[in-house]
C-alpha cells in the first residue's frame, strides 16, 4: 500500500514534479532507430514525461530531439523541413541544428543579433542495440551512455518492438516484476499438469538490492527440484528476466533473454520497449521464431493496427475477450501474453489507487521497486545521485531461469548463468 | 430556483455528498434480471452512484454486486472468472463470493492469515420486477424490500426496460414530474384540437405530500365534459408512477395501465432510466404489441436503440435527428419519440462548465411547476434527516405497496379525490 500522496508522487513524471526530476536523471528509449529510418526523412512527433518533442535524423545520420513546437510563434515543428542538418520551420523558415542553435533566420533583416540569441530546446541523443535514447536532465549531470548485454549483443541476436500501453508506466512496470501472476493470469492450457508455473503458484520471493536496483529470485517447488526464475530490475523503469526454459521445463529454441523498459509518454500512458537476446551464439534469432514469439505476446504483425504501436485487441472491445474459451481454454480469455497484461493494467484506470491496495508476500518485489523509486525520487531532491546512473555497475548482469536440485544454492548453481556472455 | 450551492446539494451523489448518503439509504435498480441471464455467465461492468461496480450471477444464480477492482493491487474484476460461486480475479487468482469474502488466495502461501483479512466491498441484491436491486448503505441501515405494484404484477402483465441519458438525474426525474410539458413538447399532432392535453394547456396542480413522497394531480378543463384529472405518485427518491387509462384523444383504454420510471444516477453527469409499464386490470392482457407500441412511441422501439446498448440512436451527438420540417407541420419539437423529446430537453441543460447538470439558480418558476418544487423539496429535507442521523421518508414499503396512478374525466363539480379512489388502489 501507498499513501494517496506517494503514489502521486512516485506516479507523475511531467517537468518538475519529484519523479519527473529523478528520472530526468536517466538515458531513455525515445523511439526504435528504425522509426528514423534515413537521412532527411519524415520527422517524428515523440511525447516522453509529458513533453512533446520532435525526433529526426539529420542530412548526417544523426538523430535530434527538439522541442515540438518553434522558439519564434510556437508553430509546430512536425511540419518542418529537415534539410542540410537541420529542422527549417515552415512557417518562417527559422533552421535549427540538432544541438538547438538558430542556423538560419530567414525572416528577418541581415546580420541580425537575434539569431544568436534563440535556442530551441534540445535533447542529446544516442543510438544502441537498435533504439534511439535521450537524455532530458540537467546538462552538468548527464551519466555515461547507456550499455546492456542486450545493446552488445550481435544485431543477429538481438530484437527489439515497442508497443503503446494506455495506463500510467508504474502498474505496468509492476506488472513486469511480478512472477507471481504469471501462474494465473499466462496460464493458457487450463488443466495443463506439465507447466512449472503450476506446480507452485505461490513461488517465494528473495529480493537482494544492488547499485543499479535489485535482483530477486522466485523459487517454485516442482517435480524435479527448485525451478527458479532470476530477474533484475534496473533502474529507472526496466526489467530483465529470462525465458531459457519453456513452460514445460524443455530449453527454449531459441533460448532468449527478455525484458521490458517502460517509458512514460505522460502520466497516463507508456510506451513499452519490448526486448528480446539470444544467450548464447546458438540461439541466433530468427525471423520466423522472432514473429511466433511476438504472436505468443500478443504483438505480432496481424495484432497491431497497421501504422501504430497500438494493439488491435484493446480496452475499447475488452481485448476480444472470449468467455467460452475463459472457461475451457485459458484463465483470461484474451488471447496473448502481454495483452493479458494490458487488459488488467489498463483495466485499473489511468492510475492505480495504491491507498486501497492489500498486498501480500507473493508482492515483495513490487513493494521494492516502489521503495528503490521512492528513496531514488528522495536522494535527487537532496541534491545526490539516485542508483543506477553509472553502466559499470549493470553492464555485465544476466538474467537467467532453470531447474535446479532441490538441496541446491541457487547462488551459486546459478552464479556463471548471471553473467552477460556479449 | 434553487440557489447555488443547493443545486449542488441536490445533484452530486457520489460517495461521501449529502445526496449521495440519502440516494444510500434506499434499494435501487442496478441492472435488468436479462443483463445477468445465467449462472456463471460474463459479469457485467455497472457504474452506480459514481461508484464503478462489477455484477454477477454465481453459479447458484445469486447476484453479486462487487467493487469493480480486486482489493489485492486492483485489478479489474471485469475480467475475473466467474466460477464455482465467485469471482476469480485473473492477475493472481484471489477469489472472492458475492458477500465479498475472500474465499481462495492462491498466490499465498497455504494457511495465510491474509485470506481472513481481505474483503472485497460487495453490496446487498435481490431480484424482483425483472430487476435487479441494490443496496449501497449502512449495513445497519438497510431496509426492507421495496414492494411496488408493478414489483408483484406477473410477468406476463408487465414490462421494464432500461434507457440511458446523458444527463444528472434529477433533470431527468423532474420532466417526469411535470405534466404541463407534454402539451407541448409530446404534442405529436399539431393539427388535431381534440387531445385532452391541448384543450387546456395550463393545468391546475394540487399536491399531497405523503409518508413515501407524494401524489399530485394535474386538472384541464374539457368545458362541458368536465375535467381530465391525472393522478401521478411520486415514489422517494427517483420514482415516478403515472396512469395511462385514457388515451390522447381521450378514449378509454382496452388495457388500463400504468407508466413509471425510476432515474438511477450513473454518476453526476448520466443517468440510467427505468422504464415501468404494466397493465392494472386482472381480467385482461397485456400483450407484446401493446408493449412494443409503447415502446416506437417512446422513441425505444428496437430499431431506435445502438445495438448491444441502452443508447438511443437519436441523441445529443446528431440533434436527435431533429426534422425542421416535421416541426413546422406535424409536431411541436420536430423529434420522433416521447422520452427522445424529453432528453432532448433534459441532456442540454448544462451549467457553464458544459456538465450536463442544470443550473438551477437561473431559473424562473411558475404555478405548473408546482409538482417539481415540492419534490425538491422533499429531497432536500431529507438530504437533512440523514445528516442528522434520522431516517428519510419512503423506506418502509408499507407506504407505497397499495397505491397506483390514475388518470380520468371528472364531472365538473364533482370531487375528484373521491370519484378516483377506488382506482387509486393497487389489484395486484
Amino acid at each position: 500500500m501507498l499513501t494517496v500522496e506517494e503514489n502521486v508522487r512516485v506516479t507523475r513524471v511531467g517537468p518538475g514534479t519529484p519523479a519527473g526530476k529523478m528520472f530526468r536523471r536517466y538515458w531513455w528509449p525515445l523511439a526504435l532507430s528504425s522509426e528514423l529510418p534515413e537521412k532527411d526523412g519524415a520527422q517524428l512527433r515523440v511525447r516522453i514525461l509529458g513533453e512533446d518533442l520532435i525526433a529526426f535524423r539529420d542530412s548526417n545520420g544523426d538523430v535530434g530531439l527538439l522541442d515540438a513546437y518553434c522558439p519564434h510563434r510556437r508553430a509546430p515543428m512536425f511540419f518542418a523541413r529537415n534539410e542540410e542538418c537541420g529542422l527549417r520551420c515552415v512557417y518562417h523558415g527559422w533552421k535549427f541544428d540538432r544541438h538547438g542553435d538558430c542556423v538560419d533566420m530567414p525572416s528577418e533583416p541581415a546580420g541580425t543579433t537575434l539569431q544568436a540569441k534563440v535556442k530551441t530546446l534540445a535533447y542529446p541523443c544516442v543510438e544502441k542495440g537498435g533504439v534511439v535514447w535521450t537524455y532530458m536532465g540537467p546538462k552538468d549531470k548527464q551519466p555515461p551512455e547507456p550499455d546492456y548485454e542486450w545493446t552488445r549483443a550481435p544485431a543477429s541476436h538481438r530484437f527489439v518492438s515497442k508497443t503503446f500501453e494506455n495506463c500510467n508506466y508504474l502498474q505496468a512496470l509492476e506488472g513486469g516484476l511480478d512472477t507471481a501472476h504469471s501462474s494465473f493470469a499466462h496460464n493458457n492450457k487450463l488443466g495443463a499438469r506439465d507447466n512449472l508455473r503450476q506446480h507452485d503458484k505461490s513461488p517465494h520471493l528473495d529480493v537482494e538490492r544492488t547499485d543499479y536496483g535489485y535482483y530477486y529470485a522466485s523459487t517454485r517447488k516442482v517435480d524435479a527440484g527448485k525451478y527458479m526464475r532470476v530477474y533484475h530490475f534496473v533502474m529507472p523503469a526496466q526489467q530483465m528476466r529470462a525465458s531459457i526454459i519453456g513452460y514445460e521445463g524443455t530449453r527454449n529454441n531459441p533460448a532468449r533473454l527478455d525484458g521490458h523498459i517502460w517509458v512514460p509518454i505522460d502520466d497516463y500512458t507508456v510506451h513499452v520497449y519490448n526486448i528480446m537476446a539470444g544467450p548464447h551464439p546458438e540461439d541466433e534469432l530468427e525471423l520466423n521464431a522472432v514473429e511466433a514469439r511476438e504472436t505468443a505476446a500478443g504483438r505480432g504483425k496481424t495484432d497491431v493496427i497497421p501504422g501504430t504501436f497500438r494493439l488491435k485487441r484493446n480496452q475499447s472491445n475488452d481485448y476480444f475477450i472470449d468467455r467460452q474459451m475463459q472457461k475451457t481454454k485459458n484463465f483470461t480469455g484474451i488471447l496473448g501474453v502481454n495483452t493479458q497484461d494490458f487488459a488488467l493494467q489498463e483495466g485499473m484506470g489511468p492510475i492505480c489507487d495504491r491507498s486501497k491496495e492489500f498486498l501480500g508476500t507473493s508482492d515483495k518485489a513490487i513493494v521494492a521497486m516502489r521503495r528503490i523509486l521512492l528513496e531514488a525520487i528522495k536522494t535527487n531532491e537532496d541534491g545526490g545521485d539516485p542508483r543506477g546512473l553509472n553502466p559499470s555497475i549493470y553492464s555485465d548482469i544476466r538474467a537467467y531461469d532453470r531447474v535446479i536440485p532441490q538441496d541446491a544454492d541457487w547462488k551459486e548453481a546459478m552464479a556463471d548463468d548471471l553473467k552477460a556472455k556479449w | 430556483m434553487l440557489t447555488a450551492a443547493e443545486n449542488e446539494r441536490v445533484t452530486r451523489v457520489g460517495p461521501g455528498t449529502p445526496c449521495g448518503n440519502l440516494l444510500r439509504r434506499y434499494w435501487l435498480p442496478a441492472c435488468l434480471s436479462s443483463e445477468l441471464p445465467e449462472p456463471d455467465g460474463a459479469p457485467l461492468r455497472l457504474r452506480l452512484l459514481g461508484e464503478d461496480l462489477i455484477a454477477f450471477r454465481d453459479s447458484d444464480g445469486q447476484l453479486g454486486l462487487v467493487d469493480a477492482y480486486c482489493p489485492h493491487r486492483r485489478a479489474p474484476l471485469f475480467f475475473a472468472r466467474n466460477e464455482e460461486c465467485g469471482l476469480r480475479c485473473v492477475y493472481h487468482g484471489w477469489k472472492f463470493d458475492r458477500a465479498g469474502n475472500c474465499v481462495d488466495m492462491p498466490s499465498e502461501p497455504a494457511g495465510t492469515t491474509l485470506q481472513a483479512r481481505v474483503k472485497l466491498v460487495a453490496y446487498p441484491c435481490f431480484e424482483q420486477g425483472g430487476v435487479v436491486w441494490a443496496y449501497m448503505g449502512p449495513k445497519d441501515k438497510e431496509p426492507p424490500h421495496p414492494d411496488y405494484e408493478w414489483m408483484r404484477a406477473p410477468d406476463s402483465q408487465r414490462h421494464v426496460s432500461k434507457t440511458f441519458e446523458g444527463c444528472n438525474y434529477l433533470q431527468g426525474l423532474e420532466g417526469g414530474l411535470d405534466t404541463a410539458h407534454s402539451s407541448f413538447a409530446h404534442n405529436n399532432n399539431l393539427t388535431s384540437k381534440n387531445e385532452l392535453r391541448l384543450r387546456d394547456k395550463a393545468p391546475r396542480i394540487e399536491v399531497e405530500r405523503t409518508d413515501y413522497g407524494y401524489t399530485y394531480s394535474s386538472h384541464r378543463s374539457l368545458g362541458d365534459d368536465g375535467f381530465y384529472v391525472r393522478a401521478y405518485h411520486y415514489f422517494m427518491p427517483t420514482g415516478q408512477q403515472r396512469g395511462h387509462v385514457r388515451t390522447w384523444d381521450g378514449k378509454m383504454t382496452a388495457v388500463p395501465r400504468n407508466f413509471g420510471h425510476i432515474w438511477v444516477p450513473i454518476d453526476d453527469v448520466t443517468t440510467w432510466v427505468y422504464n415501468i409499464h404494466y397493465n392494472c386490470d386482472p381480467h385482461v392482457q397485456l400483450t407484446p404489441e401493446l408493449i412494443a407500441e409503447h415502446e416506437a412511441e417512446f422513441g425505444r422501439a428496437p430499431e431506435d436503440i445502438i445495438a448491444g446498448t441502452f443508447r438511443l440512436k437519436r441523441n445529443r451527438s446528431n440533434d436527435y435527428m431533429i426534422d425542421r420540417a416535421a416541426q413546422k407541420t406535424k409536431t411541436f419539437t420536430g423529434i420522433a419519440g416521447v422520452n427522445t423529446q424529453d432528453f432532448a430537453l433534459q441532456e442540454n441543460m448544462v451549467q457553464g462548465n458544459m456538465e450536463p447538470i442544470c443550473d438551477r439558480s437561473k431559473e424562473f418558476l411558475g404555478t405548473s411547476d408546482k409538482a417539481i418544487v415540492a419534490m425538491r423539496r422533499l429531497l432536500l429535507e431529507a438530504i437533512a434527516v440523514v445528516e442528522a442521523g434520522g431516517d428519510p421518508r419512503g423506506l418502509n414499503p408499507a407506504s407505497h405497496r397499495s397505491v397506483r396512478a390514475w388518470d380520468n374525466i371528472v364531472p365538473t363539480g364533482a370531487d375528484w379525490q373521491s370519484v378516483l379512489a377506488p382506482d387509486l388502489m393497487t389489484q395486484w
